[in-house]
């Protein structure tokens, strides 16, 4: 028995619907794993990165890309 | 290995103090802006140009080259690949040496990576107008091309994961996420979808066909507009837009969920663009779910992005970068709003082959890539240039004569995308078509077309002002660069003490080092995973249930004649306007015969079922019309329907087929499987005996004579086998009505598809 036999009887009228599903696990997955709250600190760390590049790495020195 | 500036720069001693010395490359970053806004400008253009050419054929010029088919993947080529891709590598190579504090992994793979996309963009400049095509949306670059395109693609790819690993800040933060799975998964889309079997020096046939090219086509397709429009403009949000509102993202914890949640949604909506066509139920049942779906974290995405202003906003007012954000956010919360809305299927059966999907599109490039790129183009000036903006009036004029365009454009667009989709629904109360006739639904939309000339002038307007404005701040720049020395901590391997204190990872301090070591190659493979899950699950189906593709006995390979002939058709790009799809909605079989089945493709490699309709359908095109009838309308197509759109072929009467390169084609074509047996030996003879059949059927019925070594024959060899392989035979499960093939109105015909 080929795989495309296999597959050819497998029936996919609830194909999406199995795709949903995996996804909500996933998803599920990705929620608790971003809201855990022992990450906030690093996420506030984190969200400063594009702000503090240019600045806090070498306050002595000239600003790299400075404004005018 | 390091760039040449860095080298003078690092290595200090890591005994005594702490902080490497290096500088970031910034000359690169400005090479790709220039190279965006050039390229940019050079894409609009011809943009307006094919605007022109639909509201007025006459702008078509009579010349092969300049002919609509031609020109329009030259438009959408410039501006997805050379403009916004220029303006991501641009933002990318900025912000992720700042990122990461670190210079890039290798100054020379930048410079190649730069010459490299410069010279593929050429190349397509060259070839597209030439007629070299794949014929696959977006992916229409011939095979030569398509390998340059992977090799600096993988260089650029090298260089990115090279500088993560170098890096000096061990978080990698959200917009260099966005950047790497852009970068893996548009490698992924681009081979997989390129695969064919070249059949010249520029030639080549999708190794896949019909039914099966259309799924990876379309996957493709729209995975090029997530992957490469949306995702890596993203990452440019997230960094440039705290930079413009000089504060931090407003969510964090929804910047990561927004990548996670579309990285997973994306891959699977590409069936959306295949329905009511031969594409399984299953499949875009699969992709309207998942279509449905993105409409959360590309809200998310937006919102997070919108208020990262929070307490700003009066900032708007002043600063034109802000506006070009604000805007551009917004286009990208329009746009996936109307993405998913799009994607269910009773709306797409109005939308689809219709300026609607136009209009969207225009909505997510001019608002969203558009508009993202000049506000971070305008960021950037004074900081690349060393010197400040020539103008802000300027920018400000930038932004509201872009504004009005877009506005202008959407909104004429999508006018005329409705009424064309209704036009073609309608029945009179006698139960016929409303406009039997296809050239009135055009007809209709030329006062339309004309607007969005208006709107898309405005637009490129707006890139003049913008060049301008770019090249004056640009002459005000120093004599030579200032190349600031930035100074940071290297990433020890070695248990050290936490840059911050070991408040974070203080008590595991050798866990987390180990974590931030691992991180972009763990998060590499989650991204791989997410796509190739998504991939496998639509994509193993599609190819291996027999059933999909039910085979239709009468149903055979194109003779080598009509093989030119569709090469022909290839090649000036009839695809960009003419479907061949008749979708199972009693609209459709009504106008154009009964609908399409997904064995009548089995030897379509690749697929031309098209995805916009601005002529009618041809997939039941044979038998319709004498060949005279075509031999006239291909050479003056007003001559037949006077107010027709479609250009003048009058080449096709004096250019002569070019025999030699029937027996290389119809031998690549049987590498691929097609059953051609013992044509391969014999295809020359086999076409010129058509072609004197066809020239001696059109000198009999009053036409020239002569033309039995003219393309022409071949292109009505064509015409006239399209749709002929099920007329009078029995498909499978579908009856077939052989009247309907003969462009006559006729009774209800069967509407399957549910």
């Amino acid at each position: 028995m080929k795989l495309s036999d296999i597959m050819a009887h497998a029936g996919l009228a609830g194909y999406a619907e199995v795709a949903m599903v995996l996804f909500l696990l996933a998803f599920a997955g990705i929620l608790w794993w971003v809201f855990r709250p022992s990450h906030t600190a690093e996420y506030r760390r984190a969200a400063r990165l594009p702000l503090d590049d240019d600045t806090s790495l070498h306050p002595e020195g000239p600003r790299a890309g400075s404004d005018q | 290995m390091t760039g040449p500036g860095a080298r003078a720069l690092e290595g200090s001693p890591r005994g005594g103090a702490l902080l490497d010395e290096f500088s970031y490359d910034d000359d690169v970053v400005r090479k790709f802006l220039f190279a965006s806004v050039i390229w940019g400008i050079v894409g609009m253009l011809v943009g307006l140009v094919i605007a022109l050419q639909m509201a007025d054929p006459r702008f078509n010029l009579g010349l092969p080259f300049t002919s609509f088919g031609r020109l329009r993947p030259l438009h959408t080529n410039a501006v997805i690949f050379a403009f916004a891709g220029n303006a991501f590598f641009c933002g990318c190579y900025y912000s992720s040496q700042r990122l990461l504090k670190a210079r890039m992994f290798s100054d020379a793979l930048s410079r190649i990576h730069f010459w490299g996309w410069q010279a593929i963009i050429v190349a397509a400049a060259i070839t597209l107008p030439l007629g070299f095509t794949q014929a696959k949306e977006y992916a229409e670059l011939e095979w030569p091309i398509d390998i340059a395109i992977a090799v600096v693609w993988v260089v650029f790819a090298v260089n990115f994961i090279g500088t993560l690993v170098k890096r000096r800040e061990r978080h990698l933060y959200v917009a260099l996420w966005f950047y790497l799975a852009s970068i893996v998964t548009v490698a992924i889309l681009h081979i997989f979808n390129n695969l064919s079997m070249p059949a010249g020096p520029l030639k080549s046939y999708s190794i896949y066909a019909g039914v099966q090219d259309a799924f990876m086509q379309w996957w493709y397709g729209h995975n090029a507009v997530a992957f490469f429009l949306t995702t890596p403009f993203l990452g440019l949000m997230y960094y440039f837009m705290p930079k413009a509102a000089e504060g931090p993202v407003f969510s964090y914890r929804l910047s990561i969920l927004h990548f996670w949640s579309l990285v997973f949604l994306y891959i699977w909506a590409g069936p959306h663009h295949l329905h009511y066509t031969a594409l399984p139920e299953w499949a875009t049942t699969v992709g309207m779910l998942f279509s449905v779906m993105l409409w959360a974290p590309s809200w998310g995405g937006m919102i997070n992005g919108l208020l990262t202003l929070r307490g700003g906003w009066a900032k708007v007012v002043d600063d034109p970068i802000l506006k070009f954000f604000v805007v551009g956010i917004t286009a990208y919360g329009m746009s996936t709003f109307e993405g998913p809305m799009l994607s269910i299927k009773s709306v797409n059966a109005l939308a689809h082959y219709t300026d609607w999907i136009i209009a969207h599109v225009h909505m997510g490039a001019l608002g969203w890539n558009g508009f993202i790129t000049a506000g971070m183009v305008y960021w950037l000036l004074p900081r690349l240039f060393q010197a400040p903006l020539y103008s802000k009036k300027l920018a400000e004029l930038h932004f509201w004569v872009g504004t009005f365009g877009i506005l202008l454009y959407v909104v004429a667009i999508y006018s005329a995308g409705v009424t064309q989709g209704l036009m073609w629904r309608a029945f009179d109360e006698t139960g016929r078509l409303s406009y039997p006739d296809f050239v009135e639904t055009v007809a209709r939309l030329v006062p339309m077309y004309w607007t969005r000339v208006v709107g898309g002038a405005l637009y490129l307007a707006g890139m003049l002002i913008f060049l301008y404005n770019i090249v004056m701040t640009w002459r005000r720049r120093p004599a030579m660069y200032e190349v600031p020395v930035v100074r940071a901590a290297p990433l020890t391997r070695e248990v050290a003490p936490e840059p911050d204190g070991g408040k974070l990872g203080g008590v595991f301090p050798l866990r987390l080092h180990r974590r931030w070591e691992r991180m972009p190659l763990l998060f590499t493979v989650l991204v791989l995973v997410a796509v190739a899950v998504a991939s496998l699950f639509e994509i193993l189906p599609t190819f291996l249930i027999k059933s999909n593709v039910p085979t239709i006995a009468s149903v055979h390979p194109y003779t080598p004649l009509e093989l030119y002939g569709r090469d022909m058709y290839i090649r000036e790009g009839c695809f960009n306007c003419h479907s061949q799809m008749i979708r199972p909605l009693r609209y459709e079989t009504e106008r154009y015969g009964e609908y399409s089945k997904p064995g009548e493709s089995v030897y379509e490699h690749p697929f031309l079922w098209g995805s916009r309709r601005i002529g009618p359908d041809l997939a039941r095109e044979g038998g319709r019309y004498p060949n005279l009838w075509h031999v006239r309308h291909f050479a003056n197509p007003r001559e037949i329907a006077a107010k027709s759109i479609m250009p003048s072929y009058t080449h096709f009467a004096t250019s002569a087929i070019d025999w030699v390169v029937i027996p290389k084609r119809i031998h690549a074509m049987a590498m691929i499987g097609v059953p051609y047996g013992d044509a391969i030996n014999n295809a020359v003879p086999m076409a010129k005996a058509q072609a004197a059949e066809i020239a001696a059927e059109i000198e009999r019925a009053g036409g020239p004579a002569g033309l039995a070594d003219r393309e022409i024959v071949a292109i009505v060899a064509y015409m006239q086998r399209l749709g002929q392989d099920i007329k009078g035979a029995s498909g499978k499960g579908a009856s077939v009505t052989g009247a309907s093939l003969k462009g006559a109105p006729v009774a209800a015909a069967p509407t399957g598809g549910k």
